[in-house]
């Protein structure tokens, strides 16, 4: 199968448009596709060149969800001095599992910095041949996924403050003020000092907004909902909103 | 509808269901106004026929948010239970004056909760004497699927309707791209993990949104129907799929199952990440796209 045949395979199958939509807008990313039965025989291999582009000396790993390999997996990558952890914030690598809606032919590549990237060069080429010639279909997909080197948080720069359901005011987080709003309930007094900003008087019941800690990273927000109030941290957006 | 003026990105807040509900759409000024006057009339009427003291049982939407509960609670082997209002009563959730009960007061609680109990006659769902209905885990995702169907036949393209613990997003986000949802770490600020998704709900149910503590031990508003006292096991667990109002029901059946996979094996396209009560992250079902932040 050539590369343009295995993506229109990718993206024919539904599950998998989302990964690799969000594999190519990643930009730091690093993400290895497998399509194989036995993953354990080729990830070893395919994982030491992955490596090379990863910025990361770190050889932790962990699974995302359960593999049908696990077992193998984590016995080959122990031996070729991976640990296995259970968190994935700690990981360097992260393996999950898919099944694919239809069997296509086994095959792999690397998606770099929103790039596909075909590694099959080389040595890697005979690997490609050796997984086409013993398997003639598969329905399981392996992806590797390498941590980014920049971290999801980002420090805002400025808050937004949201009153009476509407964007009332922009602070710039860098300079330390004290601001009063008229809100739906009475005065609410926000507060802005070392890039910080939180809600220090309120008129709500529960006071819920006062106990919040200060919030200072791009999403991060305090919510006053019976004054229908809210601060929002702007930044460098890595994220459009949270839930919670 | 036309649009009358510029389209642009504009975000609003809307006070309901004691939540702050944000709305961010591509739209002009004169028609957020009528989507934020379309979405505060549906969360307005949902409010009414599903807050605890609500008792119009003969509704159409009732009836239709019921059949839906009653299929998760099936699904969920009873993990899920709108019936568990005097449970919420009881442990002083809903006067918001905590405490933990004897097991005597539970025991006799539990004689009132179950799905089963209920019966659909002449069109109107019925109730024993003593029991309460409880839709917080259901109605906030029904809600916000209402209202984003509505602002999407408007005819605004892209957007999100995030009530707290539930969105929908579709469209594209102000860089062109799916939107990235973070997910609220239970245990510390910030956010512990992002889905990167559109045209689909999320929501999440957690130990950190209503409870209290006694004695080092955390007591939370999420009940085992079975046992009466808050389920143990997990801190979060989001789920991800096209309708929020599953979304939201099955994140409360998952947080109380000991089995989720097999719930989940009933809902294919669903897909869930869970956060077990030492802070480990696990992902079932359909594998959207999620990444676990530093």
């Amino acid at each position: 199968m050539d590369r343009r045949d295995f993506f229109k395979t990718m993206l024919a199958t539904p599950l998998l448009t989302p990964l690799i939509l969000a594999s190519t807008k990643s930009q730091n990313g690093l993400e290895l596709y497998l399509i194989a039965e036995e993953a354990q025989k080729f990830i070893p291999t395919l994982l030491e060149e992955a490596q090379k582009y990863s910025i990361s000396e770190s050889r932790k790993f962990c699974f995302l969800n359960p593999h049908p390999q696990e077992k193998p997996l984590i016995k080959i990558l122990l031996d070729r001095g991976w640990t296995l952890i259970k968190r994935p914030v700690e990981a360097n690598l992260t393996l999950s599992f898919s099944h694919l809606q239809g069997k296509a032919l086994p095959s792999f590549t690397l998606v770099k910095d929103g790039r596909i990237w075909d590694i099959r060069t080389r040595k890697l080429l005979s690997l490609w041949q050796e997984m086409n010639r013993i398997y003639s279909h598969s329905s399981y997909l392996t992806i590797a996924s390498f941590k980014s080197r920049l971290t999801d948080f980002s420090v805002g720069k400025y808050v937004t403050v949201y009153n009476h359901g509407l964007q009332a005011e922009t602070l710039s987080l860098g300079k330390d003020l004290t601001k009063s709003f008229q809100a739906r309930g009475g005065r609410i007094v926000v507060h802005i000092k070392d890039g910080k900003a939180w809600i220090s008087e309120s008129p709500c019941r529960h006071k819920i907004c006062l106990y919040s800690p200060p919030v200072s990273l791009a999403g991060e927000r305090i919510i006053c909902a019976p004054n229908n109030f809210l601060l929002t941290i702007e930044g460098r957006r890595s994220i459009d909103t949270v839930i919670g | 509808m036309s649009c009358g003026g510029r389209e642009k990105w504009q975000t609003s807040t809307l006070l309901v269901f004691d939540t702050l509900c944000e709305i961010k759409v591509f739209c002009s000024s004169s028609v957020l106004r009528s989507a934020q006057e379309e979405v505060e009339g549906i969360f307005s009427e949902i409010e009414s026929l599903f807050s605890p003291e609500a008792e119009d049982y003969a509704s159409p939407m009732v009836l239709d948010l019921y059949t839906k509960a009653l299929q998760v609670y099936h699904d969920s082997d009873r993990c899920f239970d709108i019936t568990v209002g005097p449970l919420s009563r009881l442990w002083g959730f809903l006067s918001k004056s905590y405490h933990i009960p004897s097991s005597g007061q539970i025991e006799s609680t539990l004689k009132m909760i179950g799905m089963e109990k209920l019966k659909v006659k002449d069109g109107t769902l019925t109730l024993p004497p003593g029991m309460k209905l409880d839709w917080g885990a259901i109605a906030k995702g029904f809600a916000i699927d209402l209202a984003s169907q509505v602002l999407i036949e408007m005819g605004i393209s892209s957007g999100f309707l995030n009530a707290g613990g539930d969105l929908y997003c579709w469209g594209k986000n102000p860089d062109n791209q799916d939107w990235n949802i973070g997910i609220k770490h239970p245990r510390e600020r910030g956010y512990f993990g992002i889905l990167t998704i559109s045209r689909l709900g999320a929501a999440t149910t957690g130990d950190y949104q209503r409870y209290f503590i006694r004695d080092g031990i955390r007591y939370h508003h999420v009940f085992d129907p079975g046992s009466g006292y808050p389920a143990r096991g997990r801190q979060s667990v989001t789920v991800c799929g096209p309708e929020t109002v599953l979304c939201d029901a099955l994140s409360t059946a998952l947080f109380v199952s000991k089995t989720p996979e097999k719930i989940m094996e009933k809902y294919p396209e669903y897909g869930a990440i869970i956060v077990d009560s030492d802070g480990d992250i696990s992902v079932i079902g359909k594998a959207y796209p999620f990444r676990p932040v530093e």
